[in-house]
């Protein structure tokens, strides 16, 4: 066919986005570790140095590692509130043979396409001030106020409604991929629903459960949006207080900083579930 | 526990026997329906409350609404910042649907069809970007571009050209998934016919080789420009006052104030994307490429 070398011509077709790669992200990453080890000084914003110190202050700061744990904390709870409310709801989806069924995977499909503003607002219509919930509890006992909007309640539903559809669309593939015969066998057996859940189609849908997990925490991780809109001032995660220091304090070495130990955190206990989950999953 | 599975042949629905009876009303039953429609109440309610904010008559959110009228449907336009970062994000996704189809399909079929040393390695830097935060991703990029602004002194931040390819960065990892995709489930014997048959290496391309890849490559152009109409992390960073994408406008309106126009203009998007993945849904199966 051609009597090019097949090296070169697979170079011209893989070169242009291999270049966009390397310099929108990799040299990127390069330069902002370079800058996570220089010196802010408040008034020449940034003095070359190489110097630990952003990220000591970041990790010997109470401030800053409770904002790291409550990121953490809220990524959790919202990844196992994923699990539970998406396990039923894909189990279902999955093994339906109705008509109904490609309609509702479209239903769970396109929330993960609408920003999450959208959600946001409607979380803010349910629970602010003169909301639905605060305006019902006023109706039913006059003086009274239901105020959630601005607590952490608030971020994990938020976070939740803008997470689960992708929970719920990864398990459903896993479970389709689940042998139905293999429960059947179960229950002819004399396994109870529970016994059968537990014993057969968990274990089985293990792998499925990591991926899905890994997916809603990542996104949990660095969420800016929900809980700007619905944390409200007080409350701190990690994206919004990195954008902070880099917006309003301009302090941009620590802002860098803030940038590796997110991606860090993140990457790590990512890795480390994977690897946990892949062993268990060998040796049953 | 894998290996009950393995010894049994993959079923197929229409054999199937009879699926096992929904659990009874026991108490594990009605839990388990519970659960159910907490969760779809989570993900249904801001939606429904969005669309319906968005019919209130006053200007002022409260319950119940003094009445309801499509007006504020009709003022969006009467509100510059909203048109003119729609605008913005418009033309940006437009740019970087564009622009990663250019530069992602010929590398999935670099990754397919070729061998070659190191693709293993480009093919997980390809996807990188899915992986890095948003937030550090508009961060790195902003520095990079602050330091190419002091060394040239022309004005970058903000322009349509830094934000198309920081969003080409975005969009590319999409392309190149569903491409692959599509391009291992081809069959390659149709290609290496026609180069049987004397057709040149390009007309290989051009007349078999895309025209088969087509689902993928509609899918992979639906993906790219909702993954850069939608993005906010990133973008955030890259922005300067005048210009501006509309989720940012929203979000930045919604710090301050929320009212019926705004839940409008969320609901006008909103709507553009449902119509689009709905076009998307009748050349590729959703539920397979996400």
């Amino acid at each position: 066919m051609s009597r090019r070398p097949q090296g070169l011509t697979a170079g011209l077709l893989i070169g242009p986005a291999t270049l966009v790669v390397l310099g929108a992200l990799v040299a990127p990453l390069v330069l902002l570790a370079r800058y996570s080890l220089n010196r802010y000084d408040r008034t020449n914003f940034m003095v070359e140095a190489l110097t630990p110190e952003n990220y000591l202050r970041f990790l010997y700061d109470p401030f800053y590692t409770g904002v790291l744990w409550t990121t953490l904390w809220i990524a959790l709870v919202t990844t196992t509130l994923c699990l539970v409310l998406g396990f039923p709801i894909a189990y279902r989806l999955a093994r339906s043979q109705s008509r109904w069924k490609s309609a509702g995977v479209l239903l769970v499909i396109l929330p993960l396409f609408i920003g999450s503003t959208v959600r946001a607002l409607g979380w803010m219509g349910v629970l602010g001030r003169g909301g639905l919930l605060d305006s019902a509890a006023a109706a039913m006992n006059p003086g009274s106020s239901v105020a959630l909007l601005y607590t952490p309640f608030a971020v994990v539903l938020g976070i939740l409604s803008i997470n689960l559809p992708y929970m719920v669309l990864t398990l459903q593939s896993v479970i389709e991929g689940i042998d139905a015969r293999v429960e059947e066998a179960a229950e002819s057996l004399g396994a109870e629903p529970s016994r059968r859940f537990l014993l057969v189609v968990l274990p089985l849908a293990l792998p499925g459960l990591a991926t899905g997990a890994v997916l809603v925490f990542i996104l949990a991780m660095n969420a800016y949006a929900t809980p700007l809109l619905l944390g409200g001032a007080r409350f701190q995660m990690m994206a919004p207080m990195l954008f902070r220091e880099y917006a309003v304090n301009n302090n941009w070495p620590f802002a860098a900083a803030i940038a590796f130990i997110l991606m860090v955190t993140t990457l790590t206990l990512t890795a480390a579930s994977s690897a946990f989950v892949q062993r268990r999953y060998k040796a049953a | 526990m894998a290996g009950i599975a393995a010894p049994m042949a993959p079923a197929t629905p229409a054999q199937a026997p009879a699926r096992i009876k929904a659990s009874r009303l026991t108490a594990a039953g009605v839990f388990v329906w519970v659960l159910i429609t907490a969760g779809v109440l989570v993900m249904a309610v801001p939606l429904v409350m969005t669309a319906y904010i968005s019919l209130f008559r006053d200007a002022v959110v409260v319950f119940p609404p003094s009445g309801y009228s499509t007006a504020w449907y009709m003022r969006i336009g009467e509100f510059p910042r909203f048109g003119e970062s729609l605008g913005t994000s418009l033309r940006i996704a437009a740019l970087a649907t564009i622009g990663s189809l250019a530069i992602g399909i010929p590398a999935s079929l670099a990754l397919v069809r070729y061998s070659f040393l190191g693709r293993g390695v480009l093919n997980v830097l390809l996807l990188s970007p899915l992986t890095v935060p948003g937030v550090v991703i508009g961060l790195s990029i902003y520095v990079l571009v602050v330091e190419v602004e002091i060394a040239t002194e022309a004005p970058l931040i903000g322009s349509d050209l830094v934000l198309a390819a920081a969003h080409l960065l975005i969009t590319t990892p999409w392309v190149v998934r569903l491409c692959v995709a599509n391009l291992i489930g081809l069959d390659r014997s149709v290609e290496e016919a026609a180069a049987n048959l004397g057709a040149r290496p390009w007309s290989v391309l051009w007349r078999v080789t895309l025209p088969m890849m087509r689902q993928g490559i509609v899918a992979a152009a639906l993906f790219a420009f909702i993954v850069s109409f939608e993005n906010i992390e990133m973008t955030l960073f890259l922005i300067s006052p005048g210009v501006m994408t509309l989720p940012i406008s929203v979000l930045q309106y919604l710090e301050y104030r929320i009212d019926p126009l705004v839940a409008a203009v969320v609901m006008v998007q909103t709507l553009v994307i449902a119509g689009l993945l709905l076009l998307l849904d009748r050349y590729v199966k959703l539920s397979r490429i996400v």
